[in-house]
């Protein structure tokens, strides 16, 4: 998919103001005024409701929710439940699909996950997909036992304004895992969350997070083309410049 | 003839989706792009957007359906020319009533309430729902010659949002054009830039001499290579790219908050056609000789006025130059093709008498004169470099080194 990412690191941001933000750079994608964008961030603790969630996997009430600090809303993406905390690395990847010549959004799941894959190696830690379930699963020696639970450490659920994507991906980089226990995430019971920060456990370095959203941020430009390659055409125009005469 | 909005197929391996939630109800009116229906599918909700302005007809899934890729979720009554051919004359008064075609949806409704749609008196060209409901609610109170009251046009776009006194009432004789969909883009882009940038102006008067005459030199060698006239058009796009690559803020857009200098130089060319204006683009203008320009030129107005454009080419433009042709008057500003922040407008080109001085003594001598008028965007243009590259463009014409 050729084409050029810009990526914007906005720290900690509230769930509706990430919202209101994303709708604003879907407008404008929409409207050719800026280029495929990826919006790395994180959430207050938040517990929201995709399309498609059913009630009984919401584990807590509202009541407990709020005690808790847990705010609750409803989004605009497909899956179901699912909870955002700080230390968890949310990216909203704002892509024209038709413009990439990509008009394929079961496809650009499989590409989310396969990018969220890249950064967790270039992390150290091994990761897989499981056949039938969205997002980004980690490899486990230990889960040969019978029984044992696929350990999730990425979630993923897509929006499509038009051929325009938005949402995305959350990432469990080091954030305390109880704040799940509010949720049966992303309604698969079977399934148990994990973080980069356990599956290195002595390992993770101090900056872990830091790490995480360089590792990510390369991870994308990589896939999906760095916004600086035509930063760096535009230096070589100049050349063209100075030399008195456009270039071609 | 209404359009049917299908389930699109959103992936290979989507065989279909939810009806999550309708956006849009009967009867709506919905513009181009906007929203109508959420479908959902395995982790991914999508928004279904309109592909033109129109009026919902018919909504034909139920939220929480499921339905395959390729059926049929709404139908909508496209807002456009079909409506145009049956609007009469001049007859604002009273619409004609036995002969004004409705709705399915108001036949639907007609039906179900056992009103014969002849005795409906349509709020516009078309017997709508509407017009049906108001028919069974004032047939309940009144005798049916009140109904035949002068209603004035429902919902005419161009006054959307004016208050009451702004409003304009209609007079017997007037002349009722619904605004096309061309139309009412251009409006809305007019006023969306006129919103968004503060346009400042600056003129310059050019002596066109040295362009006339490379133009008179060449012009039957032109003709006979290309089988077209060489225009002053080609010149002045020339001219104008030279001078954008050396100044680049003038080739720039505001994303955001920051002011993005373009690599390439896309021309767009405001061309007049029957339907209204289009602006078809040269593409990487600045990589055409001033006869690929005028090739590039002759093609686009060509096909713009014989409707034959694809949309590809009226996009992406990153600098904007209006033609008006021979009625252009001494000069004027055009209003900014947004997301650009620079138009050029020419006015007519008229011999004018001017001062030069020839050997140490001014003179009046007469010049062909051509005012070139700029309209900059303020927020991203200063003065200084809006006026330096009106200047150039000026310089870049009357020195008039043309290589054909």
């Amino acid at each position: 998919m050729a084409g050029a990412l810009r990526v914007r690191e906005l720290g900690r941001v509230a769930y509706a103001d990430g919202l209101a933000l994303q709708h604003e750079v879907v407008a404008a994608r929409r409207r050719g005024a800026c280029p495929d964008t990826l919006l790395l961030l994180e959430h207050p603790p938040v517990v929201t409701l995709g399309r498609s969630h059913k009630a009984d996997h919401l584990l807590l009430s509202r009541e407990a929710m709020t005690a808790r600090g847990i705010e609750l809303h409803e989004a605009a993406r497909g899956g179901d439940v699912t909870y955002h905390a700080p230390g968890q690395l949310v990216g909203y990847p704002i892509v024209d699909l038709d413009a990439r010549g990509a008009r394929d959004v079961h496809a650009w799941l499989r590409t989310l996950e396969g990018l969220v894959g890249e950064a967790l190696e270039g992390l150290g830690v091994r990761w897989r997909r499981v056949p039938g379930w969205t997002g980004v699963f980690v490899d486990d020696p230990r889960s040969a036992a019978a029984g044992a639970r696929a350990r999730k450490i990425a979630s993923i659920g897509v929006g499509l304004r038009g051929w325009v994507t938005c949402h995305g991906f959350a990432l469990n980089v080091d954030l305390d895992l109880a704040g799940f226990e509010a949720i049966v995430p992303c309604g698969l019971h079977a399934v148990e969350m994990t973080s980069v920060a356990r599956e290195l456990a002595d390992r993770a370095p101090a900056d872990l997070g830091a790490r995480a959203r360089t590792a990510v941020r390369e991870a994308f430009e990589r896939g999906l083309g760095k916004e600086a390659d035509f930063e760096s055409a535009d230096a070589q125009r100049g050349e063209a410049e100075r030399s008195g005469r456009p270039p071609g | 003839m209404a359009i049917a909005i299908e389930l699109p197929a959103l992936g290979e391996s989507v065989v279909e989706g939810t009806i999550s939630r309708w956006l849009v109800k009967e009867g709506d009116r919905v513009d181009v792009d906007q929203p109508l229906v959420e479908v959902t599918t395995d982790k991914v909700d999508a928004e279904i957007p309109a592909p033109v302005t129109g009026i919902v007809q018919v909504l034909l899934a139920a939220e929480g359906e499921t339905v395959p890729v390729g059926a049929e979720l709404l139908r909508l009554e496209p807002l456009g020319e079909e409506v145009r051919v049956e609007v009469p004359d001049a007859e604002p008064e009273a619409w004609p009533t036995a002969s004004a075609p409705a709705t399915p949806l108001a036949r639907r409704v007609a039906e179900a309430s056992g009103v014969d749609l002849s005795d409906v008196v349509a709020d516009g060209p078309r017997v709508r729902r509407a017009d049906v409901e108001r028919h069974v609610a004032t047939k309940a109170s009144t005798p049916p010659a009140s109904v035949a009251a002068p209603a004035p046009p429902a919902d005419p776009a161009s006054e959307r949002g004016a208050p009451a006194f702004m409003r304009y009432a209609l007079q017997e004789g007037d002349r009722v054009v619904p605004m096309s969909p061309l139309r009412r883009l251009v409006a809305e882009h007019m006023v969306f830039s006129k919103r968004t940038s503060p346009h400042v102006g600056a003129v310059a008067e050019i002596d066109l001499s040295g362009v006339v005459r490379v133009r008179d030199a060449q012009k039957r060698a032109f003709q006979e290579a290309h089988g077209f006239a060489l225009s002053f058009l080609p010149f002045l796009v020339h001219a104008t790219v030279r001078a954008l690559r050396e100044y680049p803020r003038l080739n720039a857009s505001l994303v955001e908050d920051a002011i993005v200098e373009k690599k390439d130089v896309h021309i767009g060319i405001a061309v007049e056609t029957e339907k209204g204006l289009v602006v078809p683009v040269v593409r990487h203008a600045d990589r055409l000789s001033l006869a690929g320009l005028a090739e590039a030129v002759e093609d686009l107005a060509s096909r713009a006025r014989s409707k034959k454009l694809s949309p590809d080419e009226l996009k992406g433009g990153t600098f904007t130059i209006s033609n008006p042709g021979r009625h252009g008057n001494l000069y004027g500003f055009a209003i900014i093709n947004q997301p650009q922040v620079g138009i050029l407008r020419m006015g007519e080109i008229v011999k004018r008498p001017v001062v030069r001085t020839l050997g140490g003594e001014d003179a009046i001598v007469i010049r062909p004169i051509l005012h070139l008028a700029l309209s900059y965007d303020h927020r991203v243009v200063d003065g200084a470099p809006a006026n330096g590259f009106l200047h150039r463009v000026r310089e870049l014409l009357e020195e008039a080194e043309f290589d054909l």
